[in-house]
Order: C-alpha cells, then sequence, then structure tokens
C-alpha cells in the first residue's frame, strides 16, 4: 500500500469583502467602533443586510455581539462609524425614532403589567388611537396564540409565553427592523426547538428585516440567510451558514460553526510541490498524506500546518486516503447514535460521531477514515489554505 | 437513628419557641407596662411592689379626652407626619431614581452627604436649628417641623429608594425606551409602579420618625402646634407626675401608628430584605 495519498480539496470561494455593501442594503453598519474608557469592545465593524434578510451575529460570550446589536438599535452610542436603516443615517437618533423593535434576552417585560398591557405600551406611548391598538394587539396575539393569556402577568407565564409576548410586543409596533438579543438563551432545550421554528415561521410570515444575536451555532445555522461570526470585536467571516461550514476562513470559523466542533490536527510540511503539499504526522496510520492547497500559500518544509476534520465526517474503520490511529478514551451513546472521544498517538483528542450504538472500552484501538473532499487546511495562524 | 433525628429537631424547635417567646416579651413589655398602667387607679399605679391583678377603669382616658390637648396634638402630629411622609416621597424618588440610573460629577458625594445626614445625632443640631428657625420668624408653626423632619427622612427615602430602583433591571427601561417613552414615563409608569414596595418602606418609616420624634418637637413648638409626644411629657410639670395621664397619652399616641404597622407590616418585610436575593 501506498504511503503517499493524493488528494485534491474543493476550489475555495473567496470571501466576501466585509464592506462590501450595495444601494439595496437595508442595515447597514459602517466602521462602527464602541469603547468604553481604554476598552474597545467594537473594533472597526463594517457589515450589511438586504431588506427581508434573517442576520445572525453569532461568537463567543464577550465577543461583542451583544454590544453591537445596541449599538443597532441605538441603547449605546458608536464610538466611531455610522448606521444606517432603510438608507437613513440614523447613528445619531434616539432608538424610537428609529423603526426597530427589540426582544431582549431576559424578555424585559414590564411585570406590572398584564399581556395585554405589555403589548400596547408602545403604541399607546406614541399616541395610536386606542381602536387601532386594540386591532393590532389582537392580530398579534392570534399570530402568536396569545389570546388566552391576555390579562395575565409576566409572573404567571412560562418561559416560552413571556417570549412570546415579548416577541408580540416587538411585532405590534410594525417595525422596519427586529432585533433579538439571544432570545432563547433562557428557555430549556425542547422549548428552544420549538421557539426557533416560530421565530422562522414569524420571518417568512413577516418579510421583516431580522437581526438576531446567539452564541448558539446551531440557532445561527438554522434560522440565518447569513451569519455573521465575530471575535474580541472583529468580524472573522460574513456568509451563508453552508458558505461557513463548507469554506471556514481560519480555525476559529472552523471550530465555532458545527456542532461538534472540527476536530484539528497538527502536522509539518515534508515538502510542497507547486500547490501540492505533502504532510508527515504522527497520527497518520501511513505516515504521510498529500493534499493540494485551496490557494497559492507557500510553505516550506518543517512549517506546521493543522488539519481539520469534522466529527460527522469521520468514519470508524474502512478504507480511505486519510487514516488515523487512535486509542479510546470514552464512549457516549445517545441512542440513535454515539460519540466517541479518542485519542492519537501524539495525544490530540478528536470526537467522532457514529451512526448507531458503538461498543467500545477505554483503551481499545480504533482505525478513523476520513475522505480528502472534507479535509481542511490551516496555517501556523490559523487562516485557511 | 431516625427518632434520635426526630428527638433533636424536636429539641431545636422548642429552643427557637422558647427565644420568640422571650424576645417577644421583652419587646412586649413597655407597652404592655403602659397599657396597663394607664388602665390603674392612682393607688395600683403607685403600689410598691407593683400590682399585677387590678380592677381597670377608664378614668384617665376621661381626663385627657376632657383637657382637650391630646386630640389637637393628634391633629397637629398628622399634618406634620402626613407632609413630611408626602413631600420626603415627592422629593425622595426622583433623587433616587437619578442616583440609581444616571451617572454625574460628584454622584458619590451626593450619596454620601445623604447617609452622612443620617450619622449625626440630632441633639447636636437642636440649638443651631433653633436659633435659625427663630431669626427665620418660623418657632412655633407646622412649617418648621415639615422642613426638619424632612431633612432627616429625606435621606430615608432616597436610600430605600435607590436600593429598590437599583435592583429594577435596566433591560426593562430600555424597553420602554424603545417603546418611544421618554424619561419621564419611564420614571412614572416604570420605576414608581416597580418601586411601589421601597417607596412604601420609605413611606412608613417617614411617617413614623416624623410621628414619634420629640427632642424638635420639644424646642421648636410652645403651645400652638404642639404634637403628641410633647403633650403626652407636658404633663410632667413641677413636683406632679400623672402617670396615669402620661400613660393613657402614650397609649393613645401609639395606638394609629401601631395600628398602621400591622396593615403594612408585610410591605414592610419585604422592603427590608428587597435585594437579598434574587
Amino acid at each position: 500500500m501506498s504511503a503517499d495519498i493524493s488528494v485534491v480539496l474543493q476550489p475555495p470561494n473567496p470571501p466576501k469583502a466585509l464592506t462590501e455593501t450595495t444601494a439595496m442594503d437595508f442595515l447597514k453598519i459602517d466602521q462602527v467602533t464602541k469603547k468604553y474608557g481604554d476598552t474597545t469592545v467594537i473594533g472597526g465593524v463594517s457589515l450589511a443586510a438586504r431588506e427581508g434578510e434573517f442576520v445572525v451575529f453569532v461568537g463567543p460570550s464577550g465577543c461583542g455581539k451583544s454590544t453591537l446589536l445596541r449599538l443597532v438599535a441605538g441603547l449605546d452610542e458608536v464610538s466611531s462609524g455610522s448606521v444606517h436603516i432603510a438608507g437613513a443615517d440614523v447613528t445619531e437618533v434616539p432608538p424610537a425614532a428609529r423603526g426597530v423593535s427589540m426582544v431582549f434576552q431576559s424578555y424585559a417585560l414590564y411585570p406590572h403589567m398584564t399581556v395585554k398591557q405589555n403589548m400596547s405600551f408602545g403604541l399607546k406611548m406614541i399616541g395610536t388611537t386606542p381602536q387601532e391598538i386594540e386591532r393590532r394587539v389582537n392580530d398579534a396575539a392570534a399570530i402568536l396564540k396569545l389570546e388566552a393569556l391576555m390579562k395575565r402577568r409576566p409572573k404567571e407565564l412560562s418561559g416560552g409565553q413571556r417570549q412570546r409576548v415579548a416577541i408580540g410586543r416587538a411585532i405590534v409596533r410594525k417595525p422596519k427592523l427586529f432585533l433579538f438579543d439571544e432570545p432563547l438563551s433562557n428557555l430549556d432545550a425542547e422549548l428552544r426547538g420549538e421557539m426557533r421554528v416560530e421565530i422562522a415561521r414569524l420571518h417568512q410570515a413577516l418579510g421583516v428585516t431580522m437581526v438576531y444575536v446567539t452564541h448558539d451555532q446551531v440557532e445561527a445555522m438554522t434560522l440565518a440567510d447569513r451569519i455573521v461570526v465575530l471575535r474580541a470585536g472583529l468580524v472573522e467571516q460574513i456568509g451563508a451558514p453552508s458558505e461557513l461550514y463548507d469554506r471556514p476562513v481560519n480555525t476559529f470559523v472552523a471550530g465555532f460553526i458545527g456542532s461538534p466542533r472540527m476536530n484539528f490536527l497538527p502536522m509539518t510540511v515534508a515538502a510542497q510541490h507547486g500547490n501540492r503539499l505533502r504532510l508527515i504526522g504522527p497520527a497518520l496510520r501511513t505516515g504521510a498524506i498529500e493534499l493540494v492547497l485551496r490557494n497559492n500559500a507557500v510553505l516550506k518544509p518543517g512549517d506546521v500546518v493543522t488539519l481539520g476534520l469534522r466529527p460527522e465526517h469521520i468514519r470508524i474503520g474502512g478504507e480511505a486516503p486519510i487514516a488515523l490511529n487512535t486509542q479510546v478514551d470514552y464512549v457516549e451513546n445517545l441512542g440513535g447514535n454515539s460519540q466517541a472521544y479518542v485519542r492519537t498517538a501524539g495525544g490530540t483528542a478528536l470526537t467522532v460521531q457514529a451512526a448507531g450504538r458503538l461498543v467500545a472500552a477505554r483503551g481499545d484501538s480504533m482505525l478513523l477514515t476520513a475522505s480528502p473532499e472534507h479535509a481542511y487546511l490551516f496555517d501556523a495562524d490559523g487562516r485557511a489554505i | 437513628m431516625a427518632t434520635m433525628k426526630h428527638g433533636s429537631r424536636f429539641w431545636g424547635k422548642g429552643a427557637h419557641l422558647i427565644g420568640l417567646i422571650a424576645l417577644l416579651a421583652f419587646t412586649l413589655f413597655p407597652f404592655y407596662w403602659m397599657v396597663s398602667s394607664s388602665l390603674k387607679d392612682q393607688t395600683d399605679l403607685l403600689a410598691s411592689p407593683p400590682v399585677w391583678t387590678f380592677v381597670p377603669t377608664l378614668s384617665h382616658y376621661a381626663e385627657i379626652w376632657q383637657d382637650g390637648k391630646v386630640s389637637g396634638a393628634i391633629i397637629n402630629s398628622l399634618i406634620v407626619a402626613g407632609c413630611t411622609t408626602l413631600l420626603a416621597v415627592v422629593l425622595g424618588t426622583p433623587a433616587a431614581y437619578s442616583l440609581a440610573r444616571f451617572q454625574f460629577r460628584g454622584k458619590k458625594d451626593l450619596w454620601f452627604w445623604f447617609i452622612s445626614n443620617r450619622m449625626i445625632s440630632p441633639i447636636v443640631l437642636a440649638l443651631p436649628v433653633y436659633l435659625l428657625a427663630q431669626s427665620a420668624g418660623l418657632l412655633d408653626t407646622h412649617l418648621v417641623l415639615i422642613l426638619i423632619y424632612l431633612s432627616f427622612c429625606l435621606p430615608i427615602v432616597v436610600w430605600i429608594c435607590t436600593d429598590q430602583f437599583r435592583s429594577i433591571p435596566t433591560d426593562i427601561e430600555q424597553a420602554a425606551r424603545l417603546d418611544n417613552a421618554n424619561q419621564w414615563d419611564i420614571f412614572w409608569r416604570i420605576y414608581l409602579p416597580l418601586g411601589a414596595p421601597g417607596i412604601a418602606v420609605s413611606a412608613i418609616f417617614s411617617f413614623i420618625f416624623s410621628w414619634n420624634e420629640l427632642l424638635y418637637a420639644l424646642v421648636l413648638t410652645r403651645s400652638d402646634v404642639q404634637t403628641a409626644p410633647v403633650i403626652a411629657t407636658s404633663y410632667m410639670s413641677g413636683y406632679e407626675l400623672p402617670w396615669g395621664k402620661i400613660m393613657a397619652t402614650g397609649t393613645v399616641i401609639v395606638l394609629p401608628v401601631t395600628i398602621f404597622a400591622l396593615f403594612v407590616s408585610r410591605h414592610m418585610v419585604r422592603g427590608l430584605t428587597m435585594g437579598a436575593s434574587k
């Protein structure tokens, strides 16, 4: 059996310029920064959303995604840069005049008011007639199945019901732009799934532009037309969910998008011939593999690169160009499928997903194989190559 | 094992109960003594050792009723305590809101100034206050007592309400801002209703303080606007100590605030423990 296997990776799509916007952009954030004293929370973010688009800001805690949303809402002032909604510069416009509605993580319902009063408060504040308030509140209640709860106060509602009221309060004002700040993070897993579907339906029904903040990449993948991945106040990548999954620009995005997260294996460059890269690593059963670069990166022998493999793309046993010798640490049986935590000879921990129930004990040897089209390569700085 | 556990729990509960009864007896005994003394005749009152069983009499109550001074004093107390409480709440809640939610220069100093007002012993200020009131021509008026009490009650209201307003999540205020509510709407429609327990507690404390205050009432009033506690002590004159009348007056004075406190005790406990747990 040959030790060298040549693998051709799919050609990459070049990442979109982050500042690339068009006249059709409904929401435009232009070089926005936010500083608290000497601390920079948002460091020059530019992005745009088309009308009716569902954009999700995703990133780990503290990456600035909620701050960015609050800057769009006008609840915080930008330190520099501008925010445009429906073609108008709203950077200096107060929150209520921006035509946005926001659903908060904590629901932020008025505890002393009934569901109906909560939903009508905003309309009352802008002087809407009682008949119009009644009509709009009833319409929203019908969409969100809140009719039976109208006289209750928030403390008499379940978490899911409170969240629906918060969404209802946002709907009645007929905003140009909906903002959601981690709206499902206080709900249990089952309810979270249900509400996710409801929000997706709502987006289809209303056709309004929505910006949604979450740290949950499953929510991001299922809801978004486009995802904005943030880290430390900067945009790492913007793209459709499939684009981020298939062509992450760096190890951060690759690790963040997809669940369980992508496995990363350190490899050493043995040689480069044009766009073909020969890699060696202790975990490889064959000792070495040859991959084709996605771009024209130039590497030299001895350079360290990272091989990325998603858990769902790894098979146990079989024959494939990429083959890894590992030892089992732990196996989780989840009913319909299993998850194995294994370790390579070099000590790198990997996660593998397998259909059905996997029977393996700690210390058992396990051969893992993967198809080359599912492999990702990153340079020493973590950039996709 | 289970019996031992059961037994120790029984003794634990017993000790707890005895402790509570002892505390209650210690707290309530002065009240019992005041009420029982107001119902004793002069002989029983001065008996030594004191008598524990006696034939109750309402003669002292009849005396103070005929006197007419107590009802006038209670009206004065109601005016002073009522106005002080109202003004303290009206002025204190917006101050508390700004201290709880806004950043401004000197905020910490202002906060300390409010607290430090309560650190000074009232007697220290009695003479300067008397001289000020005299030069302003305010001696023996309701206004002087209201102003003085306000300076004591305002910090209480600001202190309690600031804490209460701080406990209201800022998300709610921001939701209201997005709902087109201006600063006044947010204060009036959101903070005041949600801060009601704290406001009620601070109002109760202000009222009780103003109702019970003796020192300044004694120093700053002579006859026209004497408050209830002043009247009670006014019977102590020369060589005469009419304990029956004093105790009957005391009982009549504490009755309104006691009933008031019983009604609002639930709010008081809620207000005092607020912020203790989420």
